[in-house]
């Protein structure tokens, strides 16, 4: 019987991975496929579907740039790993600890004494040709010089079967956490594959970043908070940020929750302003400080340069460092090397010729068919030129942009990549791939290498583009170990050395006004659920309005709760006007264009959702994208047989994350703001609902007062209070003072109550703030309201004392809700730049003289 | 409440009658529709050492008192001082005060000065540290860079082989004559290529174009911030706070150093010009920069006063006037 592995075909002229020229099996892969051959093909596809939930449930995304809608796109992972072996992981370790320490060496020189460029090693091009050249930065010296301290490395594989460096990353390498990522799904779907392979681990490496960097903190601060710094959840590798960030036991923040003062770092947080020492960035240099780099960026703190000028905060890596991850550093590394450890490189650099030196530019100009042309000085996005794909005319025309600005480009050689085998329909096939490595500093000037990293494949079998933002897919990358493994893992980490410590203090104000929304969405997608359930049920089993007098009254509340009214004016008998209704019902649950419809209220959850992805559990992160999808896929077919059950359906997360943020969620301060949010919207949904079914004249009140208790899931309580008898004052009791009953709205006041005191407090004299005022002023109006007198109807047949009062309610709480925005969340005013500002010459009171 | 940064320089020992004395003021005032809760600065205005001029006194204050003060040289060796505002405040007003003796300047040798290209040449390989320093600003700059579109335009007053400073010359005289001075056809957000376009501007926007077609050429040009006296028209007296931040150009010829052209002038710059900065744009010496936390609508006051002080003797002077008997010198922008 032929295995996936007798009919993997090679491709000629290339390198492949698993099997040498001649068709013979490398013998570092020998255990692998030993291994593998022994499970059969649909148990490797079985374990492979459940591998692709697991990353698909943990939310695993990357996200791509120019595509607004659906901009996550699932992380494509492939179940063989590249296998490398241990003697020449070795080799390939120590040559990128040179390159690390060369590189590292090059930007103590560029943003200090500029020796290399009066020494002529490096041209003056290089830094005064390119933007990536910050001068603000120059004023910057990091502590113990250490400039690079995580460091990402492209390599690529030569048909002699030599390693290349492809590419340098050195400001802000993305790619470690996926890595990581991959690991954890491969070594749990593969786990006795790869206990048998002996593959190492990769925890070690991260508890090192970890530690260097706190040592890396400024003298003297002892427990240094380090942070890691990400442009936000729109940026491609939101994903990896959050995961890292949990990983390594770092505060994710974003721009606007740090702020410099003093010439400090400080995180806003809900008890104030927190020290922060170490940065750990994600942010593009340009981006980090709109004082002095970027004027226009608003993923920056102002002051951030100045601070890291005086030393009293360190970035990592270090501002201005992306300088030499442009192509045209990649000729003179050669050189650099040797000036710098007086070693020749061990790795070689893909070929690359700077077209600002004559000499190469002509030999650029001469092989421009078979070369890859690149801008010198642009970054990562910048579309390479294939040459050998131009017609005449283009290549006269770069030709002639080549000669106006040598010094912008570059020329490289076109590599052939290695390939290795992927999964595909049950057989192995060959594809290209890149392996990214990632290195990072040892704090003690030294560096160490990841034993692993993020290999990437091209999507199609003749493609030369390896990327993830063109569609191609990923695997691990197993390094063998020649002795036993070491077991490290960072949970278990430094036992002795753990301090207790009870609460998380420094929850950023950002990520407490998020679970403040996410609480408020949550509750009120839930009643919009629970609403259109009642109003859905009555009106497919009701035949006439007579019996049920009150579903004119429930598609008011509607239009109240959604600030959208059915299109025809408002809608008297519904059963009537049946198509009407059922469309109006349908839009209010399936509408993505009505902002307060279900659906768009479920996409924010999502959002939101993903936003505090570190905070929240994962399994309640993996609830909340549930109820997004099954409403989203259900929009796409609505069968009105299956809309009951659908509704029926959609309570159960709905539950579930009402259990899970109760039994799972540490009670700190986030939990804290995602409960008020929950109790805000509650009462206030609750209020309107008394509003709407209790105080309007009405001919047949029980139905109504059903209604009511049922919207408001309170009426198993009801009947085992007062059996049947529905009358409106228990119902009142029940729904609106009965501060037992989780559903009441004096209940909600309660809690508000007890949450909001326990929230810091800068008390002067004890006194109470005005949020705690204003929400003792909503439970004693509550308290001292009289049932009897509130239940009783005035000669008009309306509940006027009671509509006065839940009015009330419904107009302060959104003060409430401002209130505690306003102490605790707004820390993030708007910044504006000045500079830019003055946009009209007149207003500055100048006349021409 | 305010705080005063205040510079002591060497008072010039030779001082000569044929010294100008000036008294530079230069205000800005920002005014904030709602309180701003923190605003960060980085403030171009303290004078950087020049050959020419000494500094007899210099004053910087700042109101309210700034909570934090720092200071350090840029890229460029301009003296920058950050200002930090971590109350709320309503107002920011920035005064620099200072009196200036400005010497004449060495006269230049246009015609003795090397060939143009030679100049590009020899700065591509020239590894001294003025050679390295010049060379920088042979390069785009985001508000000058180098357009292909001005070469020609360039190139008719470079002819081959003739004399960089002679050939910037004339470039300053024409800059001058074709384009024309009028404020309200540019903003800061106009770029080189549209001035050039429109064949109008300010200060800032000529000396942009100048430097930019002189880098079209690789030529080495930088950017000079400061201030300009200005004459009244005759019979009128002169207006105190009427005046503006002004810019110009520098030119690199390797014999002779760094030489100054102001094209909105047609001059060559002598002692009424007064160096405050210089870098490759505007963007590198914008007098303020500022990020402000809230604040509302905020508005912006600025004015300048160049007062002279003495009035020596001298046989003539290179700055001069256009058809009105005014000097131009409004900048546009930001900052002044």
């Amino acid at each position: 019987m032929p295995t996936p592995v007798t009919t993997y075909k090679l491709e000629d002229g290339t390198f492949d991975e698993m099997l040498d020229a001649r068709g013979q099996m490398r013998p570092h892969w020998s255990r692998f496929v030993t291994g593998l051959q022994q499970l059969d093909v649909p148990t490797i596809n079985t374990r492979w579907q459940n591998a692709q939930r697991l990353i698909q449930d943990n939310g695993v995304t990357y996200n791509v740039y120019g595509d607004p809608r659906g901009m996550e796109r699932p992380w494509v992972l492939d179940p063989i790993p590249l296998v490398i072996g241990h003697d020449e992981w070795a080799k390939l370790e120590k040559a990128l600890i040179q390159r690390a320490t060369v590189l590292n060496h090059v930007l103590t020189d560029l943003y200090g004494p500029r020796k290399l460029i009066r020494e002529n090693v490096l041209p003056a091009d290089l830094i005064y040709g390119n933007p990536h050249y910050l001068r603000p930065c120059n004023a910057i010296r990091p502590r113990n010089d250490q400039h690079l301290v995580l460091y990402g490395v492209d390599l690529a594989r030569n048909p002699s079967g030599q390693w290349w460096v492809v590419d340098d990353r050195t400001q802000a390498p993305s790619g470690a956490g996926y890595a990581l990522e991959n690991r954890v799904v491969m070594s749990r779907t593969f786990p006795g594959l790869f206990r048998q392979c002996g593959v190492q681990r990769l925890a070690m490496f991260f508890s090192k970043l970890r530690e260097t960097l706190a040592r890396l903190a400024p003298p003297g601060r002892d427990n240094p908070r380090i942070v890691l710094l990400t442009p936000g959840p729109y940026n491609e590798t939101y994903f990896e940020h959050a995961y890292l960030a949990r990983y390594l036991g770092l505060t994710l923040v974003e721009g606007g929750d740090l702020a410099v003062r003093d010439n400090k770092v400080y995180l806003k947080t809900l008890s104030g302003l927190q020290r922060v020492d170490v940065i750990l960035r994600r942010t593009d240099d340009e981006y980090c400080d709109p004082l002095e780099l970027r004027a226009d960026s608003q993923l920056g703190i102002s002051g951030l340069v100045q601070a890291a000028a005086a030393g009293e905060v360190t970035i990592a890596n270090a501002l201005g460092s992306g300088v030499i991850e442009t192509p045209s550093f990649m000729p003179f590394f050669r050189p650099l090397c040797r000036k710098i450890t007086g070693e020749e490189a061990m790795l070689p650099s893909l070929a690359t010729w700077w077209c600002g030196h004559e000499k190469e530019r002509q030999y650029v100009l001469k092989h421009l068919n078979q070369l890859v042309i690149k801008p010198a000085f642009q970054g990562h996005h910048a579309r390479p030129i294939f040459g050998e794909t131009l017609s005449k005319d283009e290549m006269d025309d770069l030709r002639e942009k080549i000669l106006a600005k040598p010094h912008h480009y570059i020329g490289q050689e076109s590599v052939t990549l290695s390939t290795a085998p992927i999964w595909q329909d049950g057989q192995l096939v060959p594809r290209h791939l890149m392996l990214r490595v990632y290195v990072a500093a040892t704090g003690d000037g030294s560096y160490t290498v990841m034993p692993g990293g993020l290999s990437r494949i091209s999507s199609a079998q003749d493609s030369k583009i390896v990327s993830m933002q063109q569609g191609g897919g990923s695997k691990d990358a197993w390094v063998l170990s020649d002795g036993p493994v070491n077991p490290f893992s960072m949970l278990n980490s430094d036992v002795h050395n753990v301090k207790l410590a009870r609460q998380t203090q420094d929850l950023p104000s950002r990520v407490a006004d998020t679970m403040f929304w996410l609480g408020r969405y949550v509750e009120r997608a839930e009643s919009l659920v629970r609403l259109s359930r009642a109003m859905m049920y009555r009106m497919v089993e009701q035949a006439e309005e007579i019996s049920c007098p009150e579903l004119p009254h429930l598609f008011l509340l509607m239009g109240r709760k959604t600030y959208v009214t059915p299109e025809g004016g408002p809608i008297d008998s519904p059963l009537q006007d049946f198509d009407r209704s059922m469309a109006y019902l349908q839009s209010v649950i399936f509408d993505e264009e009505m902002d307060f419809g279900l659906l768009s209220i479920c996409h924010h959850i999502r959002r939101l959702g993903a936003v505090v992805r570190d905070r929240i559990s994962l399994d309640t992160w993996r609830l909340l994208s549930q109820i997004y999808r099954r409403l989203a896929d259900a929009s796409k077919s609505i069968d009105m047989s299956e809309l009951l059950g659908l509704l029926d359906e959609l309570l159960v997360p709905f539950t579930a994350f009402a259990g899970f943020s109760h039994e799972s969620m540490t009670q700190g301060q986030g939990w804290r703001f995602l409960m008020m949010g929950r109790r805000l919207e509650r009462a206030m949904f609750t209020a309107t609902l008394l509003d709407e079914l209790v105080v309007p004249q009405a001919e047949h009140e029980l139905p109504l007062l059903d209604a009511a208790l049922e919207i408001a899931s309170s009426n198993m309580t009801y009947r085992s209070r007062y059996q049947t008898t529905v009358a409106a004052m228990p119902v009142l009791d029940l729904l609106l003072f009965d501060e037992t009953n989780p559903q009441s709205v004096g209940f909600q006041f309660t809690q508000l109550s007890q949450h909001i005191d326990t929230l810091p407090h800068e008390s002067i004299d004890g006194q109470r703030s005005s949020e705690q005022r204003h929400i003792l002023m909503l439970l004693s109006a509550l308290r001292l309201a009289d049932v009897q007198q509130i239940s009783k109807r005035d000669n008009l047949g309306r509940r006027e004392e009671l509509s006065t009062l839940l009015n009330r309610i419904i107009s302060e709480l959104p003060v409430l809700s401002d209130q505690l925005t306003q102490r605790y969340l707004v820390h993030a005013q708007p910044v504006q730049s000045l500079s830019l500002a003055s946009q009209n010459p007149a207003s500055l009171g100048m006349e021409a003289v | 409440m305010r705080y005063v940064l205040r510079l002591f320089f060497c008072v010039g020992t030779e001082s000569s009658f044929t010294a100008m004395l000036y008294r530079v003021t230069h205000i800005t005032e920002y005014h904030y529709g709602l309180p701003a809760t923190v605003s960060h600065s980085a403030l171009h205005m303290l004078p950087r050492p020049v050959k020419n001029q000494d500094w007899q006194s210099y004053d910087l204050s700042i109101t309210p008192r700034p909570d934090v003060i720092n200071r350090r040289n840029d890229f460029f060796g301009n003296r920058i001082a950050f200002a930090s505002l971590e109350h709320p405040h309503t107002q920011m007003i920035v005064k620099s005060v200072g009196t200036v003796q400005v010497q004449p300047r060495q006269p230049m040798l246009q015609n003795m000065s090397r060939p143009w290209e030679q100049v590009r040449d020899s700065l591509m390989s020239d590894l001294t540290d003025d050679g390295l320093d010049a060379y920088q600003y042979t390069f785009d700059s985001a508000l000058a860079p180098g357009l292909e579109l001005l070469c020609d335009y360039t190139l008719q007053s470079f002819r081959p082989n003739r004399p960089i400073l002679d050939a910037a010359h004339e470039l300053c005289e024409r800059i001058h004559e074709d384009f024309k001075f009028d404020p309200t056809s540019t903003t800061i957000y106009t770029t080189v290529d549209k001035v050039f376009e429109q064949r109008s501007g300010v200060c800032q926007d000529f000396a942009h174009l100048m430097i930019a077609c002189l880098r079209s050429l690789d030529l080495p040009a930088r950017y000079v911030s400061g201030y300009l006296r200005t004459v009244p028209p005759p019979g009128q007296p002169r207006l105190v706070g009427a005046d503006a931040s002004h810019a110009w150009v520098a030119v690199y010829c390797p014999d002779q150093g760094w030489i100054d052209f102001d094209p909105t002038n047609s001059a060559i710059v002598n002692d009424q010009h007064i160096t405050l900065a210089w870098g490759r744009d505007f963007e590198d010496v914008s007098p303020v920069k500022g990020v402000v936390l809230g604040g509302g609508f905020h508005n912006i006051k600025v004015s300048v006063d160049v007062e002279p002080l003495n009035q020596p003797m001298r046989p003539n002077t290179q700055t001069q006037t256009n058809s009105t008997g005014q000097v131009q010198s409004q900048s546009q922008v930001q900052s002044q």
